[in-house]
């Protein structure tokens, strides 16, 4: 079920929200574990199985490592308990890619499995091992409440597409917390900042991105938009989306920690990179980067260790090449900051950087969207004009025309332009006045437009679920 | 304002929107049929073990939910309203809005969808017409998009290199340019199709090369004031109603039209029409494979047949002024394999009148 969609605006929330907080205390978690399990079932009806089966083994190894008295005992656990987590990840996500790469390689015809991706399954995986790792580590308890546990990783608001929450980060909170005015008010309010942004910004750039691949009249001005298109596309779309996870957490009493900074106003790789999906950031930095020895290694092996982390960073992303050569060249880029390019950076105008990072981020979602690794290098030959392609034609003239608006505004609300002129205005009495009405209302207006959009429209998909 | 009474505020007015149009959704009857839209609306699916667990049902009742969510024309029309005013852009849902007119983006020439068109009209005339029919026409109506379009800075089809294109291949007929003798208003504003009383220029062009003599007497008759086009339920968009004029004779009125699929005899304007989802309709009835229209006032023996599309449906009236009998065949409804059990060519004009819209898309006439 995506957040936004009709069902789950007008009837999924809604009976949650009656359920929860009609509940004792005790239950809220119950109502919610089997909340999210109807959640998930609702668009993977077999394949909630598979998510009660990885649920009950971490679950059962959790257990078992913190019974375990010696410290072996506990590793052998730990690993029993990732391996079978990650080999659910892999079946399901990458055995078709080994096996035709496998075919390709060997001249075999082994058939392949075509089994579909259950949703979310790159999330949860990584939330279960993130619970495995803390418990062996002992940065937290083993959870002897499978229903609370369930909660943690079942949990609707940040099921299918994050953010990616660490065990340690909500222990306490699944334990106890608190509800109040304000914090609905919050959530309410963030909910419907990500649900403007899906709907209102990632769709419609979707659409232009459609329309350029069904012309037949591509031009390379056309091919520069579509980048820019996508860029902001994927941006409003994952960042609505865990705006609204943030803002449901919040409803529900849970404080998730934010996955998007304002990346595009980055100027380095390394800054981009700490501002985008900052939650699976910090999981391949504590649960791969340091284990790996981080920097305080060989300059070599420092190096080695950056490319693992951003093979397996692409790799999570898609069980195909482009995935991974986007990922390697994230790496192979924050290889030359750190060994000069940042300190050059550093000394240039700001602008520079700023055009360097908006530059390189075009060239990698490019490749990232492309169907396959001979896709994104006919994409990058028209952009650059290689393609034989005239650079501007009627078509592109219409539809830069028609989208100006949409570009031009997504643009800037990727910055924190919007945000910091409303934190001056609030300083002023007047403004804050003004904001105080004008926050409800608009509100209320962008969850009325969206239901119009969602009404009328079927162009609605959500790109971080084929992750 | 207090920052809590901003927190109630936004609560207050959430839990009105999201509680209220759930109670709503779950209380409202089901509807059967979206008058703006012309189509039935989905109904509550089947719930049972095993359409949840194919996911049949979750489908289904996402389906549901947004046919029959409360209010579904006003938040259609929130949406329309919404991308053109709020957000700059220029089409929803492939239509815009120039001059007062709903257009449909069609651009640009699909030159396999007119190769496809014009193979099909040759192996109809290598079928039925080589060596038999008495003149061939053939006449492309233009969209309303080619009025409208460049003007206004949409793109449109090439009608020049359409035109051409059909010319050079499709030498046994004689070709009738009509794009000067209409403008967009000779068009519905919310419509797709031509205004009948608007085009007695064309009717007397495309008979003029037939060699037949058009009508001279008829007169305008208002059917209804309460015409919602295709385009309406399309744009979303809030549009007056318009007008379906006619043009009529005593002539006409005694034509009958005799419907091969129905097996029913009707008359040229069909008033029942007017009351259906599609008005337009009106006009012969609407579409149909093959009809027969009988002129008891025509020039015995003389034949019209016309291939046409809806189009055809309005001006095909004006053209039977001659004719002791006038065949309509829609190839989008009948094999042209079956054309020759119905219909004899010996000695009849021909006249095949598509609109761009259909030529650009041709892949719905039958082989």
């Amino acid at each position: 079920m995506l957040f936004s969609s009709i069902p789950f605006l007008y009837y999924f929330l809604p009976l949650v929200l009656i359920c929860y907080f009609a509940a004792p205390k005790k239950l809220k978690n119950a109502v919610l574990f089997v909340f999210s399990l109807i959640f998930y079932a609702w668009g993977e009806p077999l394949y909630v199985f598979l998510m009660a089966a990885s649920i009950s083994l971490a679950w059962g190894f959790g257990l078992l490592m913190e019974r375990a008295k010696a410290q072996k005992t506990k590793k052998i656990f730990m690993i029993i308990s990732v391996v079978i987590s990650f080999a659910f990840l892999c079946y399901f996500k990458y055995a078709d890619f080994f096996i035709s790469n496998f075919n390709a390689a060997t001249g075999l015809s082994i058939p392949l499995l075509r089994v579909a991706l259950p949703v979310g399954i790159s999330f949860y995986t990584f939330q279960i091992a993130s619970y495995t790792i803390d418990v062996y580590r002992g940065t937290a308890a083993a959870k002897r409440n499978i229903i609370d546990f369930g909660t943690y990783v079942v949990l609707f608001p940040q099921l299918i597409a994050g953010p990616i929450v660490r065990y340690k980060d909500i222990a306490q909170q699944l334990e106890s917390r608190t509800h109040s005015l304000e914090k609905t008010a919050y959530g309410i309010q963030r909910f419907c900042i990500g649900l403007g942004k899906k709907v209102l910004f990632a769709n419609t750039l979707g659409e232009l991105g459609t329309v350029f691949r069904e012309s037949g009249e591509q031009t390379v001005l056309f091919y520069w938009m579509y980048a820019v298109s996508f860029a902001l596309q994927i941006y409003f779309d994952f960042s609505g989306y865990s705006d609204m996870a943030i803002g449901l957490g919040r409803i529900f009493g849970f404080t998730f920690l934010e996955n998007f900074d304002f990346p595009f106003i980055s100027k380095s790789v390394t800054e981009f990179w700490r501002r985008w999906h900052m939650s699976l950031g910090s999981w391949f930095r504590d649960y791969v980067y340091i284990p790996l020895g981080g920097n305080r290694v060989s300059k070599p092996r420092w190096f080695l260790n950056i490319f693992v982390v951003w093979f397996l960073t692409g790799f999570w992303h898609g069980a195909d090449w482009q995935f991974i050569v986007w990922g390697v060249f994230y790496g192979t880029l924050l290889v030359i900051e750190k060994l000069w390019l940042l300190k050059k950076l550093e000394k240039l105008p700001s602008v520079i950087g700023h055009l360097y990072v908006i530059f390189v981020t075009l060239i990698g979602f490019t490749v990232f969207n492309s169907v396959n690794i001979g896709g994104a290098i006919a994409d990058l030959k028209g952009m650059f004009g290689l393609s034989g392609l005239p650079f501007v034609n009627e078509e592109t003239v219409y539809y830069l025309k028609s989208y100006a608006l949409v570009l031009i505004a997504g643009a800037v609300l990727s910055t924190p332009v919007i945000k910091n002129l409303l934190r001056k205005m609030n300083e002023t009495p007047l403004g804050a006045k003004i904001i105080s009405f004008a926050k409800p209302v608009g509100f209320a207006a962008v969850l009325i437009i969206v239901t119009g959009y969602l009404v009328d429209g079927s162009f609605n998909p959500f790109l971080y679920f084929r992750f | 304002m207090k920052k809590k009474t901003e927190y109630i505020v936004t609560v207050v007015l959430m839990a009105v929107l999201i509680f209220g149009f759930f109670a709503f959704a779950v209380l409202k009857p089901a509807d059967d049929f979206s008058e703006s839209e012309r189509r039935p609306l989905d109904k509550f699916p089947k719930l049972s073990f095993s359409t949840v667990l194919k996911g049949d049902f979750m489908d289904g009742f996402e389906s549901y939910t947004l046919d029959q969510f409360p209010l579904r024309d006003a938040f259609r029309s929130v949406k329309a309203m919404a991308r053109y005013y709020l957000f700059g852009l220029s089409d929803n849902n492939d239509l815009y809005f120039a001059d007062g007119h709903v257009a449909k983006l069609d651009f640009p020439v699909d030159e396999k969808s007119l190769e496809y068109a014009v193979q099909r009209f040759n192996e109809l005339y290598s079928a039925y017409m080589e060596g038999k029919a008495n003149k061939v026409v053939f006449s492309m109506v233009p969209d309303k998009g080619f009025y409208l379009g460049e003007k206004n800075g949409y793109p449109v089809m090439d009608y020049e290199f359409m035109a051409n294109y059909f010319k050079e291949n499709l030498s046994f007929a004689e070709h009738a340019d009509i794009t000067g003798l209409l403008s967009v208003d000779d068009y519905y504003k919310a419509d797709t199709h031509w205004q009948q009383q608007n085009i007695t220029e064309v009717s007397e062009k495309l008979l003029s090369l037939l060699g037949a003599k058009s009508f001279e007497d008829l007169e305008e008759v208002l059917a209804t004031e309460n015409f919602h086009g295709v385009y309406y339920g399309q744009s979303a968009l809030p549009l007056p109603a318009e007008k379906i004029l006619y043009l009529t004779n005593a002539k006409l009125e005694a034509m009958t039209v005799y419907n091969y699929e129905t097996g029913k005899t009707t008359g040229i304007y069909d008033f029942e029409k007017l009351e259906s989802k599609d008005p337009y309709e009106f006009y012969l009835s609407g579409a149909a494979s093959l009809l027969e229209v009988i002129n008891p006032a025509g020039e015995s023996g003389k034949h019209l047949i016309i291939f046409r599309d809806s189009f055809g449906s309005s001006v095909a009236p004006l053209l039977m002024n001659d004719y002791e009998k006038i065949t309509l065949i829609d190839t989008r409804y009948i094999a042209p394999a079956l054309i020759g059990e119905y219909v004899d060519f010996e000695g009849a004009d021909v006249l095949m009148l598509y609109s761009s819209l259909i030529l650009n898309d041709a892949y719905i006439f039958k082989k």
